[in-house]
């Protein structure tokens, strides 16, 4: 792919970083360097991957070059030109003239990316009409033309939906759409995928290689999975802690020597060396019993009595073992998150019945017992603590509502469960808003442990994590596994860890229970649904990883 | 949607049974009824005023009372006046008009300088002009209503352009429907101006914060990324995502409004409900009194119940909720 560019003269960029530094003021007057003395490149038509952990400044980057850093932030030192000329130089007019039309950016999360009150075709047409004149019909072609290139088949349909009405891989295509409507030269996706599930990642990675190759598309790819920056990017640019420790293709990278470079591209690697295989001793008796469990919601629309009956759970029977780890699988909108709100009691369900140790509970939202039995964490830590909240209150919340014991013992154990999910307790008095993603998901993990609980859901508690992350996550899992003889029900959309972590996998699709087998058997599948799932997850990983497994 | 309003409704229903139980009970707890001024006349013989508590049925029991106010309030009347000595019903009615006269017109101009003028200030957050706006408001806020009143009045004396107080001219009947219709509309705008001027601060508060907090959000980021134009972005995109709250502070307004209204129209002499409620409350003339209040918690919640229809309208995603 690089070979061509070498033999000629080399052309003006499209884009080009010189010597970026970014600065973020944060909190009690600390300044954090988020990106440092970058440089970086991108031609026409080339497309640009950055890999890096969280944190490591290549969301700042991305929001440099289209001026949109918050507030805290600021530019202080380097240049980014656009096709020669710096972007210092542009007038706000001018710089809103080229956002949009000649550089779009796709930002993290598709579901907040999009104005909840708005139809989808409106927020649409309102980008190409912020920058040409287009009557009315013209709009509505370019618009129908431009959802069909997404991957829609009924884009009228689209156009007049809201965004709550479409599923997050689908709201990501329309922020695609938005993003490549007025057909710039460059784009800027910034972790497009880290919200979706596997099979849908697959969808928009092919999606993109299509345009890619179809528009002649630039792109600066911004990502911690090697996977799918292999797929997409020319070259490659590894950050970490603001700078570019490393730069060249994928196949020059794999071959450095680097222990970072090699710990970011092949992170299952470092995990399957350092966690044991073994799985601690199973008591025979079943934890958690569930027995045609069904849940359905409605939906309806202004002046019409039609109701959408959407079946979210259908017949589930699950049955969960003392001191075991039981996966579900499923593709987002399969109905994970509803079992596991109703397994933890925020949802009552419809039909069916769900035993404890063997006792029903079925009023369960009025039992404190089984509150502290049963313990949830969720996808997303940022938004699942309370900010202002130091460390040490959100761990000793639990032991609050459960009056348990002294003032001062309870802090006495806020600090030790800190320390056991390796926080150091010398931070307890900070704020959680201050913690980073991995901090703070460990912090749920101690919060979620607080009140001692025996079966703990993780609704995608990993998800939001990158992967170096995520591999620590499921070490320190194990290990409070083995602890505590605690049980886990672990719901995922991707196959990440599951082979190292979970004694049985259930395959969720439309709400139903499809298959169960375990994680050995899996790619054996023959299930429609579970194929889907192991395929997307085969082709989102970097060539070599499953070696490493 | 049907089913949707009429909960709501039984909601609005089920509030004014209470709010009427509760004006019973702390009537029966305040000290003194109509007849305590009579009481210390020496020229009323004792046997007049236990006859008069046998007529006006003061000397039944509250439960007694609420039942025949609910059984005259079916009927429409609402009680007897015993200062009027009419039933309540026909005092109420002309106040409770001339009332929402002045509420339903500030009601309207508030909001329609409030949201503009918000979403500027929002727009421009931090520069001078929200800087010079935030110190008006609080400047504003900070101004007690019934000055605001005595303000217009005072207006209206060294000017002459404005009456002073009332609602008609003495001779406006006689000149036709359009001479009479600008006499009253004349006579509306100082009132009217006060009431704005005092409810719409917190108003216009409430619109810039709730549009300074979206515009941080990732959608509007997202928004502005693709280049739209900034009054596009503030008009088109922001407000409507900040209607939900906006929506919701709508029919609460409208109880902040005639909170403001009734103090306004004693001062300026409205023939309001403010004027009677005062009236009634000074001679202790109970349903009077009752009636009053319980017209004020009828548009309370006829706000409340326009706000609930507007949010079904604005927002796709409670009517998927509803």
């Amino acid at each position: 792919m690089t070979s061509g560019k070498l033999s000629l003269p080399k052309p003006e960029p499209l884009l080009r970083v010189s010597a970026l530094s970014v600065d973020y003021d944060a909190v009690g007057g600390n300044m954090v360097h988020a990106v440092r003395q970058l440089d970086l490149e991108i031609a026409g038509g080339e497309s640009v991957g950055v890999l890096g952990e969280s944190g490591s400044g290549k969301s700042s980057l991305a929001l440099a070059i289209i001026r949109l850093l918050p507030k805290n932030a600021c530019v202080v030192s380097g240049r980014i030109d656009y096709r020669g000329r710096s972007l210092a130089e542009f007038s706000p007019a001018e710089l809103r003239a080229m956002c949009g039309a000649e550089v779009s950016l796709i930002s993290q999360e598709p579901a907040l990316a999009l104005n909840p009150v708005l139809s989808l075709g409106r927020q649409l047409a309102d980008v190409l009409l912020a920058h040409r004149k287009f009557t009315r019909q013209e709009v509505k072609a370019r618009c129908n033309e431009m959802l069909c290139q997404v991957g829609f088949d009924d884009p009228g349909r689209v156009m007049r939906a809201y965004p709550h009405e479409l599923s997050g891989g689908q709201r990501q295509r329309v922020a695609i759409a938005q993003a490549l409507i007025c057909r710039p030269k460059l784009l800027i996706a910034d972790e497009p995928f880290s919200a979706l599930d596997a099979a849908t990642q697959a969808e928009i990675l092919e999606l993109l290689q299509r345009l890619k190759r179809d528009l002649g598309l630039a792109m600066l790819f911004i990502t911690h999975n090697a996977g799918t920056v292999a797929a997409l990017a020319d070259n490659i640019v590894i950050m970490r802690e603001g700078e570019a420790i490393a730069r060249g293709t994928m196949e020059t990278l794999q071959a450095s020597g680097d222990e970072y470079v090699q710990g970011i591209l092949f992170p299952e690697k470092s995990l399957a060396n350092a966690t044991h295989k073994e799985q601690p001793l199973v008591s025979g008796a079943p934890l958690l019993q569930v027995q045609g469990l069904s849940k359905k919601f409605v939906q309806k629309r202004m002046l019409s009595r039609k109701q959408f009956v959407v079946q979210s759970l259908e017949g589930i029977d699950l049955e969960l073992a003392a001191g075991s780890t039981v996966a579900v699988l499923g593709r987002s909108g399969s109905g994970k998150s509803t079992l596991a709100r109703c397994l933890a009691g925020f949802e009552a369900p419809d039909l069916g019945e769900i035993l404890l140790d063997g006792n029903p509970v079925t009023e369960k939202k009025r039992d404190p017992r089984w509150q502290t039995k049963v313990q949830m964490i969720f996808q997303d830590a940022a938004t699942s603590l309370n900010p202002r909240f130091t460390a040490r209150q959100v761990v000793a919340e639990p032991l609050e509502i459960a009056r348990w014991k002294s003032e001062a013992e309870r802090m006495a154990r806020a600090m030790k469960l800190m320390e056991e999910v390796g926080l150091d307790p010398e931070w307890a008095a900070r704020l959680a808003g201050e913690f980073s993603g991995g901090q703070r998901q460990r912090l749920s993990l101690a919060r979620a442990l607080a009140a001692d609980p025996k079966l703990l859901i993780m609704d995608e508690a990993l998800s939001g994590l990158d992967m170096p992350l995520q591999a620590q996550m499921v070490r320190l899992l194990m290990e409070l596994q083995a602890r505590h003889g605690l049980t886990y029900l672990y719901i995922s959309h991707d196959l990440n860890f599951i082979s190292l972590f979970a004694r049985e996998v259930v395959v969720m699709n439309a709400g139903r229970i499809v298959e169960r087998t375990t994680p050995e058997k899996l790619a054996e599948s023959m299930h429609p649904a579970t194929r889907e799932l192991v395929e997307a997850s085969e082709r989102l990983h970097a060539p070599g990883m499953e070696a490493a497994v | 949607m049907i089913r949707y309003l009429a909960r709501r409704a039984a909601h609005g229903l089920l509030m004014l049974f209470g709010v009427s139980i509760l004006l019973f009970l702390l009537f029966q707890a305040a000290p003194g009824d109509f007849l305590s001024d009579a009481r210390v006349n020496s020229q009323i013989s004792a046997e007049t005023l236990a006859q008069l508590r046998v007529q006006y049925g003061l000397d039944q029991p509250l439960p007694v009372r609420y039942w025949q106010w609910l059984k005259s309030s079916a009927k429409g009347e609402f009680g007897y006046s015993f200062a009027y000595n009419t039933p309540a019903s026909t005092l109420l009615w002309p106040r409770a008009r001339n009332t929402l006269l002045l509420s339903v017109p500030a009601l309207l101009i508030s909001w329609l300088i409030a949201v503009p003028l918000g979403v500027f200030a929002a727009g421009w957050k931090g520069r001078w002009a929200d800087r010079l706006f935030s110190s008006g408001t609080s400047a504003l806020l900070a101004l007690p209503d019934v000055l605001i009143a005595l303000l217009a009045l005072l207006i209206a004396l060294k000017t002459g352009i404005f009456p002073v107080g009332g609602m008609t001219s003495i001779n406006a009947q006689d000149q036709g429907t359009w001479a009479w219709l600008r006499d009253l509309g004349w006579h509306m705008v100082l009132p009217v101006g006060a009431i704005v001027i005092g409810s719409l601060a917190i108003i216009l508060r409430h619109v810039r914060a709730s549009i300074i907090e979206l515009m941080d959000s990732s959608y509007m980021r997202a928004a502005e990324g693709h280049g739209l134009p900034r009054f596009k972005l503030l008009f088109g995109y922001a407000l409507p995502a900040a209607a939900n709250p906006l929506i919701s502070l709508f029919g609460l307004s409208v109880a902040l409004l005639l909170s403001v209204s009734l103090l306004i129209e004693v001062v300026m002499s409205w023939p309001g409900i403010g004027p009677l409620l005062l009236e009634a409350i000074m001679a202790r003339d109970l349903f009077v009194v009752i009636g009053a209040v319980m017209l004020s918690t009828v548009f309370l919640v006829a706000g409340n119940l326009l706000g609930d229809v507007l949010l079904y309208a604005f927002d796709p995603r409670i009517r998927r909720q509803a």
